[in-house]
């Protein structure tokens, strides 16, 4: 159950403050515009707690709060661009969800002398998602970096509005296809945590099942990505075929190679019998032995590893700055991962992974990820060695309207925050860990060499669909 | 390096892998909004387990070499535009794609005001693989299919 304080427009910014200073972490805000209106809305963690600090905009404007979370820039942007909500103090206010034709609305000014610009996109070279990036550099080096989403914005979040909680699933699943088992977990919690149900041990164990196996091909699908960015077409071949047959084992135990239509509020359709069961364990555990030796080759292949020290280092201070989450702010050495406080799922005991020496640049994001499977593999390991069947929930008091969702994606943590009316939802918003990453991978980008931000691109490998949404 | 390519020898022997007739399509992507299911499937027909390039057809990166305009997602109002752009970059003849349940119209998902509609609705489509999204196996087949009936 997640408490609401409802806070004064001119109370905003020293509540924040307030909070801050007590150690709690802002973890996302929404607008909303339900009433008469518009209300705002941030969310802030400490551990496993978690409470929203509400506020009614009545003059359409409230006071920002970037200066002191600068994590909350892109929250703002949005909000502004979708509700019509001002935020006085965030200066200049930069387009992110609208697209005006005036380059000076969304782009950094960056000039001087050889300063030129290099504009990249919608449309990409090879099977990529739509989004433009304006890279501002002298000769080969990037000065800075502009990316401009949204360009499959789907108005999901508005789509959804009023439908039955049961109907909107599809909404957080569709949002995007490579975390639609981590989106559609975490809006399941935001609305069970609102009906005050509690998942019991089966349904604990299937989601974490699902959610590691999300990871699973995902990782796997990272490191050939990056073999790619480098040019190193064995290692990216060898990762495509890993990352494929671990989506044949979820076609195989699932019913779908990205595990869709899977999850439920208040139950799922995964569940395993012990033939079955024992029958994934055993793709996993031949997959796991391919995996690491195939690891073991990319260790010791010079020409690949020669390309990864020192490039796109995203720093510890700046990480923490920014809000990056997941495998980028862990392979900066933040020891921070959702799944260390998910009382909702079955992640008993577990720690983040981390690094001996966490440099933050493309060497560091890769050696998480492979560090990560490896974890991924052992809960895996521990969750399929008995069988389970799709689980249920159980009442445990007074509901409210109010649920918020937080599962660890692929990526990074994802929030989910559902507003309910009675059995339909009044607003649902998606905060995933590729939207908390987009800014930092944007400043890991400056005073590299343009040629590299494949590469360092993939190393982050964020998605554009669950931003844009 | 061996045991790579060692590893990604077996898996082509296991997958079984003909080779195909000597000739050559090219395709360019677009996704026009979708959720990246299809762009993920559509990469990896290229894996080792499909090698869709052993039957000379290729994903390339301009539309100006492309014979195929492939398209997925639902086309968002943002994308219409990059989209129409791609298609008149092509030379002719050209054929469309419409890759996945979104760019076919089924079921798609999202706020009217924001969503042009369909291939269907702005383009001539010759080729609809359906599925949500489609295996490798399914746009392999698809794509074969019509490059047979090309002649």
């Amino acid at each position: 159950m997640t408490e609401i304080e409802d806070v004064q427009t001119n109370a905003w910014r020293a509540s924040v403050e307030r909070a801050l200073a007590d150690g709690e972490h802002f973890a996302g805000a929404w607008a909303t515009s339900r009433g008469k209106n518009p209300t705002w809305r941030a969310l802030l963690t400490s551990g496993e707690r978690s409470r929203v600090l509400s506020c009614d905009v009545t003059a359409g404007e409230i006071e920002s709060i970037v200066d002191l979370v600068e994590a909350a820039g892109w929250d703002e942007r949005e909000a502004h661009d979708l509700y019509g909500l001002t935020f006085p103090g965030h200066s200049p206010m930069r387009a992110l969800a609208a697209h005006p034709d005036d380059p000076a609305q969304w782009m950094i000014p960056v000039s001087g002398e050889g300063v030129h610009q290099v504009a990249v996109g919608p449309i990409h070279a090879g099977v990529i998602e739509s989004g433009h990036f304006r890279f501002h550099v002298i000769g080969e080096r990037i000065l800075a970096m502009d990316p401009r989403l949204f360009y499959k914005h789907r108005g999901l979040e508005r789509a959804a509005e009023g439908l039955h909680t049961d109907e909107a699933l599809t909404y957080a699943g569709r949002a995007c296809a490579a975390c639609s088992v981590t989106n559609t977990v975490a809006y399941a919690h935001a609305v069970e945590s609102a009906h005050a149900l509690q998942p019991d041990r089966e349904l604990r164990t299937a989601r974490t099942v699902l959610l590691e196996l999300e990871r699973l091909y995902n990782h796997l699908h990272d490191i050939s990505a990056i073999c790619a960015g480098v040019g190193y077409a064995p290692g990216a071949m060898a990762f495509a075929a890993l990352k494929d047959r671990a989506q044949q084992v979820n076609m195989r135990s699932f019913g779908h190679r990205f595990l869709f239509d899977t999850v439920r509020i208040g139950g799922g359709d995964a569940q395993l019998d012990a033939t079955a069961a024992g029958a994934t364990l055993g793709d996993l555990r031949e997959l796991r032995v391919d995996s690491a030796s195939a690891w073991r080759e990319l260790e010791f292949t010079s020409s690949l590893q020669a390309r990864l020290d020192g490039i796109g280092v995203l720093g510890a201070d700046d990480a923490r700055r920014l809000g990056a989450v997941g495998p980028a702010a862990r392979a900066a050495g933040i020891r921070e991962d959702a799944r260390s406080t998910s009382p909702r799922l079955a992640y008993n005991g577990f720690t983040p992974a981390s690094l001996r020496a966490p440099t933050g640049d493309v060497a560091s994001r890769l050696r998480l990820r492979a560090i990560e499977l490896e974890s991924t593999y052992d809960i895996l390991e521990e969750l399929l060695a008995r069988p389970f069947t799709s689980g249920g929930t159980t009442s445990v008091g007074a509901g409210s309207t109010l649920g918020i969702g937080l599962v660890e994606s692929p990526r990074g943590a994802t929030i989910c925050a559902v507003e309910l009316d009675g059995t339909r939802v009044g607003r649902l918003h998606l905060r995933t860990g590729s939207y908390a990453n987009w800014p930092s991978l944007a400043h890991a980008t400056a005073d590299n060499l343009l040629p590299d931000f494949p590469l360092i691109n993939k190393s982050f490998e964020l998605c554009y669909a669950c931003v844009d949404r | 390096m061996y045991i790579l390519l060692r590893q990604l020898a077996t898996i082509r022997r296991q997958a079984h892998l003909t080779r195909g007739q000597p000739r050559s399509l090219a395709i360019r992507h677009v996704d026009a909004g979708s959720c990246n299911g299809c762009e993920h499937e559509l990469t990896s027909v290229t894996n080792p387990f499909h090698d869709l390039q052993r039957y000379g057809l290729d994903i390339v990166a301009s539309p100006r070499h492309a014979d195929i305009l492939l398209i997925t997602g639902p086309i968002t109002r943002r994308m219409s535009g990059p989209l129409h752009t791609a298609y008149q970059a092509m030379p002719e003849p050209r054929l469309v794609a419409a890759l996945g349940d979104c760019a076919l119209g089924c079921k798609i998902l999202g706020d009217p005001t924001e969503i042009i509609g369909s291939a269907d609705d702005m383009l001539p489509v010759n080729i609809r693989i359906p599925g949500c999204p489609p295996t490798p196996d399914a746009i392999a087949e698809h794509i074969l299919t019509a490059l047979s009936q090309c002649g």
